[in-house]
Protein backbone atom coordinates (compact mmCIF):
# COMPACT_ATOMS: atom_id res chain seq x y z
CA UNK A 1 0.00 0.00 0.00
CA UNK A 2 1.32 3.74 -0.74
CA UNK A 3 2.54 5.48 2.45
CA UNK A 4 0.73 8.47 1.21
CA UNK A 5 -2.86 6.92 1.15
CA UNK A 6 -2.33 5.65 4.68
CA UNK A 7 -1.19 9.20 5.96
CA UNK A 8 -4.50 10.59 3.76
CA UNK A 9 -6.81 7.87 5.55
CA UNK A 10 -5.63 9.33 8.98
CA UNK A 11 -6.08 13.01 7.91
CA UNK A 12 -9.23 11.95 7.19
CA UNK A 13 -9.98 10.34 10.46
CA UNK A 14 -8.65 13.34 11.89
CA UNK A 15 -10.57 15.70 10.43
CA UNK A 16 -13.82 13.77 10.44
CA UNK A 17 -14.17 14.62 14.19
CA UNK A 18 -14.09 18.25 13.60
CA UNK A 19 -16.85 18.28 11.19
CA UNK A 20 -19.34 16.05 12.88
CA UNK A 21 -22.01 17.23 14.18
CA UNK A 22 -22.61 18.18 17.68
CA UNK A 23 -25.68 16.27 19.55
CA UNK A 24 -25.78 18.78 22.09
CA UNK A 25 -28.69 21.55 21.66
CA UNK A 26 -27.54 24.77 21.07
CA UNK A 27 -28.88 28.09 22.80
CA UNK A 28 -31.62 28.77 20.61
CA UNK A 29 -33.26 24.69 20.59
CA UNK A 30 -33.26 24.91 24.54
CA UNK A 31 -35.18 28.21 24.76
CA UNK A 32 -37.88 26.58 22.56
CA UNK A 33 -38.26 23.95 24.20
CA UNK A 34 -38.62 25.67 27.08
CA UNK A 35 -41.27 27.97 25.45
CA UNK A 36 -42.93 24.83 23.76
CA UNK A 37 -42.96 23.57 28.35
CA UNK A 38 -44.48 26.27 29.15
CA UNK A 39 -46.92 26.09 26.43
CA UNK A 40 -47.62 22.87 27.28
CA UNK A 41 -48.22 23.72 31.04
CA UNK A 42 -50.65 26.43 30.45
CA UNK A 43 -52.89 24.35 28.68
CA UNK A 44 -52.79 20.88 31.01
CA UNK A 45 -53.36 23.87 33.57
CA UNK A 46 -56.96 25.24 31.63
CA UNK A 47 -57.51 21.46 30.73
CA UNK A 48 -57.74 20.83 34.60
CA UNK A 49 -59.17 24.29 35.86
CA UNK A 50 -62.02 23.81 33.52
CA UNK A 51 -62.96 20.41 34.69
CA UNK A 52 -62.59 20.96 38.15
CA UNK A 53 -64.95 24.23 37.47
CA UNK A 54 -67.53 22.35 35.77
CA UNK A 55 -67.12 19.77 38.52
CA UNK A 56 -68.02 22.61 41.04
CA UNK A 57 -64.39 23.15 42.61
CA UNK A 58 -62.50 25.86 41.09
CA UNK A 59 -64.04 29.12 41.79
CA UNK A 60 -64.97 31.34 37.77
CA UNK A 61 -62.14 33.28 38.51
CA UNK A 62 -59.68 30.60 38.50
CA UNK A 63 -61.16 29.20 35.15
CA UNK A 64 -61.15 32.98 33.43
CA UNK A 65 -57.59 33.14 34.48
CA UNK A 66 -56.52 29.84 33.04
CA UNK A 67 -58.48 30.51 29.52
CA UNK A 68 -57.07 34.02 29.46
CA UNK A 69 -53.93 32.14 29.65
CA UNK A 70 -54.03 29.79 27.22
CA UNK A 71 -55.91 32.31 24.95
CA UNK A 72 -52.75 34.11 24.87
CA UNK A 73 -50.35 31.27 25.07
CA UNK A 74 -51.98 29.35 21.97
CA UNK A 75 -52.15 33.22 19.47
CA UNK A 76 -48.37 33.61 20.60
CA UNK A 77 -47.43 29.57 19.40
CA UNK A 78 -50.06 30.29 16.19
CA UNK A 79 -48.58 33.29 15.02
CA UNK A 80 -45.04 32.26 15.76
CA UNK A 81 -45.93 28.98 13.67
CA UNK A 82 -47.10 31.49 10.96
CA UNK A 83 -44.06 33.02 10.69
CA UNK A 84 -41.96 29.74 10.37
CA UNK A 85 -44.50 28.61 7.71
CA UNK A 86 -43.90 31.43 6.13
CA UNK A 87 -40.17 31.75 5.91
CA UNK A 88 -40.25 27.85 5.25
CA UNK A 89 -42.86 28.91 1.48
CA UNK A 90 -40.08 31.75 1.07
CA UNK A 91 -37.48 29.40 0.76
CA UNK A 92 -39.30 26.89 -1.09
CA UNK A 93 -40.06 29.59 -3.69
CA UNK A 94 -36.55 30.61 -4.67
CA UNK A 95 -35.24 29.62 -7.62
CA UNK A 96 -32.33 27.19 -7.56
CA UNK B 1 -43.94 33.97 33.25
CA UNK B 2 -43.87 36.72 31.55
CA UNK B 3 -45.21 40.17 32.69
CA UNK B 4 -48.56 39.71 31.24
CA UNK B 5 -48.51 36.17 32.87
CA UNK B 6 -48.13 37.70 36.08
CA UNK B 7 -50.17 40.44 35.58
CA UNK B 8 -53.19 38.36 35.04
CA UNK B 9 -52.59 36.50 38.34
CA UNK B 10 -52.37 39.32 40.29
CA UNK B 11 -55.17 40.61 39.13
CA UNK B 12 -57.37 37.10 39.20
CA UNK B 13 -56.25 37.63 42.70
CA UNK B 14 -57.60 40.94 43.58
CA UNK B 15 -61.08 39.94 42.23
CA UNK B 16 -61.38 36.83 44.07
CA UNK B 17 -60.64 38.97 47.17
CA UNK B 18 -63.23 41.45 46.22
CA UNK B 19 -65.33 38.84 46.26
CA UNK B 20 -64.87 37.46 49.55
CA UNK B 21 -65.63 40.54 50.70
CA UNK B 22 -68.48 41.22 49.12
CA UNK B 23 -69.46 37.37 50.43
CA UNK B 24 -68.41 38.96 53.79
CA UNK B 25 -70.86 41.90 53.53
CA UNK B 26 -73.89 40.10 52.45
CA UNK B 27 -73.02 38.01 55.51
CA UNK B 28 -73.23 40.82 57.60
CA UNK B 29 -76.24 42.55 56.21
CA UNK B 30 -78.03 39.08 56.37
CA UNK B 31 -77.40 39.02 60.16
CA UNK B 32 -78.45 42.92 60.78
CA UNK B 33 -81.06 41.39 62.76
CA UNK B 34 -79.43 38.57 64.47
CA UNK B 35 -79.63 38.97 68.05
CA UNK B 36 -76.07 38.82 69.61
CA UNK B 37 -74.46 38.89 65.68
CA UNK B 38 -70.86 40.54 65.77
CA UNK B 39 -69.83 41.60 62.09
CA UNK B 40 -67.25 39.58 60.46
CA UNK B 41 -64.02 41.77 58.83
CA UNK B 42 -61.24 40.56 57.54
CA UNK B 43 -57.82 42.41 56.36
CA UNK B 44 -56.23 42.26 53.21
CA UNK B 45 -52.86 40.61 52.89
CA UNK B 46 -50.09 40.76 50.73
CA UNK B 47 -49.13 37.20 49.51
CA UNK B 48 -45.42 36.00 50.23
CA UNK B 49 -44.95 35.85 46.27
CA UNK B 50 -45.06 39.81 47.34
CA UNK B 51 -47.67 40.50 44.09
CA UNK B 52 -50.75 38.31 44.65
CA UNK B 53 -53.22 39.58 47.77
CA UNK B 54 -55.65 37.52 49.88
CA UNK B 55 -58.49 38.29 52.63
CA UNK B 56 -56.80 37.25 55.63
CA UNK B 57 -58.28 35.59 58.70
CA UNK B 58 -61.98 36.63 59.50
CA UNK B 59 -62.08 38.81 63.30
CA UNK B 60 -65.48 39.83 64.52
CA UNK B 61 -65.87 43.53 65.62
CA UNK B 62 -65.17 44.10 69.24
CA UNK B 63 -67.70 46.94 69.35
CA UNK B 64 -70.40 46.97 72.00
CA UNK B 65 -73.88 45.35 70.70
CA UNK B 66 -76.61 47.52 69.92
CA UNK B 67 -79.38 47.60 72.97
CA UNK B 68 -82.59 46.57 71.69
CA UNK B 69 -85.72 47.87 73.38
CA UNK B 70 -88.56 44.91 73.47
CA UNK B 71 -89.58 43.54 76.95
CA UNK B 72 -92.00 40.71 74.81
CA UNK B 73 -88.79 39.25 73.36
CA UNK B 74 -87.67 36.37 74.85
CA UNK B 75 -83.52 37.09 75.59
CA UNK B 76 -85.06 40.75 77.06
CA UNK B 77 -83.55 41.09 80.53
CA UNK B 78 -84.96 42.46 83.42
CA UNK B 79 -85.07 46.13 81.70
CA UNK B 80 -86.66 44.91 78.86
CA UNK B 81 -83.47 44.70 76.76
CA UNK B 82 -81.62 42.69 74.20
CA UNK B 83 -78.14 42.21 72.74
CA UNK B 84 -79.12 43.24 68.95
CA UNK B 85 -76.08 43.03 66.22
CA UNK B 86 -73.50 45.87 65.99
CA UNK B 87 -73.99 45.91 61.55
CA UNK B 88 -74.31 49.37 60.92
CA UNK B 89 -76.09 49.37 57.26
CA UNK B 90 -74.41 52.50 56.51
CA UNK B 91 -70.59 50.89 56.84
CA UNK B 92 -72.02 47.86 54.89
CA UNK B 93 -73.68 49.47 52.02
CA UNK B 94 -70.17 51.97 51.40
CA UNK B 95 -68.03 48.54 51.89
CA UNK B 96 -70.08 46.73 49.40
CA UNK B 97 -70.12 49.89 46.81
CA UNK B 98 -66.39 49.76 47.45
CA UNK B 99 -65.70 46.01 46.95
CA UNK B 100 -67.57 46.95 43.66
CA UNK B 101 -65.86 49.45 42.02
CA UNK B 102 -62.68 47.76 43.04
CA UNK B 103 -63.60 44.87 41.18
CA UNK B 104 -64.71 46.79 38.46
CA UNK B 105 -61.12 48.79 37.76
CA UNK B 106 -59.37 45.49 38.46
CA UNK B 107 -61.47 43.84 35.66
CA UNK B 108 -60.50 46.60 33.85
CA UNK B 109 -57.33 45.88 34.42
CA UNK B 110 -57.17 42.44 33.30
CA UNK B 111 -59.11 43.41 30.01
CA UNK B 112 -56.42 45.85 29.52
CA UNK B 113 -53.52 43.27 30.02
CA UNK B 114 -55.01 40.77 27.57
CA UNK B 115 -55.37 43.89 25.28
CA UNK B 116 -52.27 44.57 25.62
CA UNK B 117 -50.78 40.93 25.28
CA UNK B 118 -52.70 40.53 21.78
CA UNK B 119 -51.57 43.44 20.76
CA UNK B 120 -48.20 42.79 20.68
CA UNK B 121 -48.64 39.60 19.21
CA UNK B 122 -50.65 41.17 16.71
CA UNK B 123 -47.67 43.19 15.53
CA UNK B 124 -46.10 39.67 14.13
CA UNK B 125 -49.26 39.73 11.77
CA UNK B 126 -49.55 41.29 8.77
Amino acid sequence: MDIRSIFAAQKYAATRAATAATPQPDGMAASVGETINSFQQALQMTDRTSQDALAGTADPHALVHALAQSELAVEAAVTVRNKVVEAYQEILRMPI
Amino acid sequence: MSEFASALSTTTSALRLQANRIRMISENLANTDTPGYRRKIAPVRLAQDGATVSLGPVQLDQTVLEQVFDPSHPLADGTGHYDGSNVNLMIEIADAREAQRSYEANLKIFDQTRQMSSELMGLLRR
